[in-house]
């Protein structure tokens, strides 16, 4: 049951009191207005969320100045005429709305006599601002990244695509976090069923607290024992306006520096920012590498042990030697020796990355330099092990997706086991399991495989964007994510509009 | 939305059947030619395709009649108990098959990719996988197929490019010196290999362009008649009729010979295998998903599975079966040339004829009406 607020301010702190009892950090304020200080007005705010230096200079400061020149009887009426002179004011009928209003980070304002409060936002809650992107560096192209701040990361889209056509649709997640939660498309470009498809996702659940996007993803995925992450993420606004103008979606969570994408693709998780801004010979290289940096990621480990172990016969007879010289003194089976080594790398990821900045890199030089050099000196493992082990660690730190490149770091256990006991038939055997498996899984109706499968859907024109990048002149169209009859994203002089499509 | 329709391309047909034909027939019949037939193997192959053209076309006429099934075509045209005969006899043709594969493709994981295992062990754990290929419908099933076919294609022509070299030319010939006994025998083997075209019939509900089914599967068959001829000649020029005719599968021992420039890997034939290991099971997940569907259609299962693990159920044991006894394969090669390569041209026409009739009928009878009008 809601409590109405009524023109009675004494019965309204009473109610407001009792709900906020034992909150020390919420800060409230009875203070006298009108010309002669005959009335009364109450503010509250959380602590730190409001300018506590000079209130003069903020939006309630003026307001409360303002108040203080006008006679009791006039005061009302000033303030349900000119409220919507402060940006972002927004009035509440109820406690319990101007209570969610207040905790938003902005100051809640009661006046005697008015049967309504009034949301005045003012610097909000602290937060880091804009700092550069932790990850998905690139060599080329802005290096802004997102912030916890739901409102920065907004703007931080809206700067980049400057068109009333996109569209940001909010929504609030968690009954007690009560998070915001802002969906961002250009409503000509997507297709509605993608976006009724999140809302009802999104409506599906109700759990008490979403404190990280990486909740709601997990929350609306569909096939939910795939290691392969349905949802993109990234921390770069400029991905994610190009997400944008591909037609696709973006998901921002208040307090999460990581926005998701939806819907998404093996292609586009292998996609960088740099891919566009850079030429097309040095993208479509980069791109390549990290194609096959995925596969070896999952895949390098298991095929050393089905060569070494079964089928030795591939490879020449000095190279099999020096193999077997190098493993000469090695206690453990193959498959062994590559599990310790593949833990032990994990281990020292898994410390170098909770550890302080300085602390993590220490680790990655004492892990990988000392002790890989002292294992080999102790014949625990043979140099060769080490070798294959960095390479793969290096393929999958070359997957531009942290999330996606998981996927691969844990299917390639599933390799070495396989490929350990069944030789290259297992490794045939797990590579038809993970492409079976890819090609059942499907992002919002989209195939993963997409565009390497149902090509035809786009007249082709996906397909020029995959392995290669093709110069820009040739990606003239919208990838399938966008709706039929708006794909055309580049016309030269003297091309004419065809079928109504407009960029 | 674009996935969930039950719909694939005309380009995931073509690759799919390119894989289903290609796979059993380059592995097989250049075994069975040079034994029978020598350098006239490749008129064998131009009569197979003949008779697949023959069939396709046939195909193509009767799909043209029906909107989507072709279990109900069978109903209205034939009745209700001739068209669940024939379902039969479908069913019986694709479980088989299944078998057939899982026999083949185990025998070849065993030879050349994990000699230690057990036919047990690789037959179910191939089967398990077809399984979970087929459990998600059709479109999953076409899509591997889509990603893998230049994954095969690639290295493949590259192969055989590299394999030229070992060719002597004198091994062409002589030509046309076998009798017509052996060419038909020859031929009738290469058309048997087009049967798997039949799942053709079956494909038009999921087909977003039914009514060009049939150009369809002649592109695959032409593909794969290319294919198998370029690979017969390399076969033949490297080996000769009389050695080869005792390899059991020669184009992987050729895989095996060939010297890739820049030399690092000694032999290739174990990572060749791979092509053959996913084109076979292309057609084993063929054989059990269509083996699947028509079952289905018989027992009028909507909901659950059943059918799937009975299909896969029944290749395992057909598989087992035929690694055992020696006979069952003969009885199998029977079957294929006595009853199932002349059941499926002759159910086709008796369909057609039976369609031809009823029109006709119902053409007089409107004639008849007309004139009484």
């Amino acid at each position: 049951m809601s409590i109405q607020i009524t023109p009675d301010l004494q019965e309204n702190i009473t109610n407001f009191e009792e709900m906020f009892s034992d909150s020390e950090d919420i800060k409230k304020r009875r203070i006298k207005v009108g010309k002669n200080l005959d009335s009364e007005c109450y503010i509250a705010y959380v602590e730190v969320a409001i300018s506590n230096v000079d209130w003069k200079d903020s939006a309630v400061g003026k307001l409360l100045e303002k108040l203080r020149t006008l006679p009791k009887e006039e005061l009302v009426g000033y303030v349900r005429e000119n409220y919507y002179d402060i940006s972002d004011a927004k009035p509440f009928e109820t406690l319990e709305d101007a209570a969610q209003g207040m905790l938003t980070g902005d100051a809640l304002f009661f006046l005697d006599g008015y049967n309504k409060a009034i949301k005045i936002p003012d610097k909000g809650y602290p937060g880091r601002g804009v700092y550069e992107a932790e990850s998905e560096k690139v060599i080329r192209g802005s290096n802004e990244g997102f912030s916890e701040s739901i409102k920065l990361n907004t703007a931080l889209i809206r700067k980049r695509l400057r068109s009333p056509h996109v569209k940001v649709k909010e929504t609030f997640v968690g009954r007690r976090t009560n998070t915001n939660v802002d969906l961002v498309y250009i409503k000509d470009l997507i297709h509605p069923e993608i976006l009724s498809q999140i809302e009802k996702r999104l409506q599906e659940f109700e759990i008490d607290g979403a404190l990280d996007s990486g909740i709601i993803e997990q929350l609306t995925e569909r096939r939910k024992y795939s290691p392969f992450p349905q949802f993109q993420t990234t921390q770069r606004p400029d991905r994610a306006a190009m997400a944008i103008l591909e037609g696709r979606i973006v998901l921002l969570s208040d307090n999460s520096p990581v926005a998701l994408i939806l819907p998404t693709t093996y292609n586009t998780f292998i996609q960088t920012s740099d891919d566009y801004y850079s030429r097309w010979e040095i993208a479509s290289f980069t791109r390549v590498l990290r194609y096959a940096a995925s596969f070896l990621a999952m895949v390098l480990p298991g095929l050393y042990l089905a060569v070494t172990n079964f089928h030795t016969q591939i490879l020449p007879t000095d190279l099999l030697l020096s193999l077997a010289a190098a493993r000469q003194g090695v206690p453990f089976p193959a498959m062994v020796e590559v599990l310790i080594m593949e833990v032990a790398f994990e281990l020292l990821r898994e410390a170098g990355v909770r550890l302080p900045g300085a602390n993590g890199n220490t680790i990655g030089i004492v892990g990988g330099l000392i002790i890989g050099q002292a294992a080999v000196d102790a014949n625990i493992v043979s140099p060769i092990v080490v070798i294959v082990v960095a390479l793969t660690a290096l393929c999958s730190f070359a997957v531009p997706n942290e999330e996606f490149a998981t996927a691969f770091r844990i299917l390639k256990f599933m390799f070495i086991f396989l490929c350990g006991s069944l030789g290259f038939f297992g490794f045939l055997v797990g590579f038809l399991a993970v492409l079976i498996h890819l090609s059942h899984l499907e992002s919002f109706g989209i195939p993963y495989l997409t565009p390497f499968v149902g090509a035809d859907l786009n007249g082709y024109q996906d397909e020029r964007d995959t392995f290669l990048r093709l110069p820009l002149d040739f990606l003239k169209k919208r990838p399938v994510y966008t709706r039929q009859g708006a794909r055309t994203r580049l016309k030269f002089g003297g091309e004419e509009k065809r079928n109504g499509e407009g960029k | 939305m674009f996935a969930d329709n039950f719909k694939i391309s005309l380009r995931q047909i073509r690759r799919l059947f390119v894989l289903d034909i290609f796979g059993m027939s380059s592995l097989v019949l250049p075994g069975i030619f040079s034994a029978m037939t020598g350098a006239d193997g490749i008129f064998c192959l131009l009569f197979g395709a003949a008779a697949g053209l023959l069939l396709l076309w046939l195909m193509g006429a009767v799909i043209k009649h029906f909107g989507d099934d072709y279990y109900s075509y069978m109903k209205d045209t034939a009745g209700q108990v001739i068209a669940d005969v024939f379902m039969v006899f479908y069913f019986l043709y694709f479980v088989t098959l299944s078998g057939y594969v899982v026999y083949e493709l185990t025998a070849l994981a065993l030879s050349w990719l994990w000699p230690e295992g057990s036919f047990a062990g690789v037959s179910i754990a191939l089967l398990l996988l077809a399984v979970y290929g087929s459990v998600r419908g059709i479109e999953g099933r076409a899509r591997v197929y889509e990603i893998i076919f230049w994954f095969l294609g690639v290295p493949l022509l590259l192969m055989l490019l590299f394999a030229v070299p070992e060719v002597n030319t004198a091994h062409w010939t002589p030509i046309v010196y076998s009798g017509v006994p052996q060419m038909v025998k020859g031929s009738v083997s290469a058309a048997i290999f087009l049967l798997p075209f039949s799942a053709m019939l079956f494909l038009a509900p999921f087909s977003r362009k039914p009514q060009r089914l049939a150009s369809c599967g002649v592109q695959a068959l032409l593909v794969s008649l290319l294919l198998n001829a370029v690979i017969y000649l390399i076969l033949l020029g490297a080996f000769g009729q009389n050695a080869m005719g005792v390899l059991e599968r020669p184009i992987l021992t050729l895989m095996g010979m060939v010297k890739l420039p820049g030399g690092f890997f000694t032999r290739q034939d174990v990572l060749m295998t791979a092509v053959w290991f996913f084109a076979l099971f292309a057609l084993l997940n063929t054989g059990v998903f269509q083996g699947t569907l028509i079952l289905k259609e018989l027992c009028h299962e909507t909901k659950h599975n059943y059918s799937l693990y009975a299909v896969a159920v029944i290749a395992f044991f057909i598989g087992k079966g035929l690694s055992e006894h020696r006979f069952l394969s003969d009885i199998y090669k029977i079957y294929q040339s006595f009853i199932a390569l002349p059941g499926m041209f002759l159910i086709l026409l008796f369909l057609l004829l039976l369609h031809q009739v009823k029109e006709g009928g119902k053409a007089g009878k409107e004639a008849a009406s007309n004139e009484e009008g």
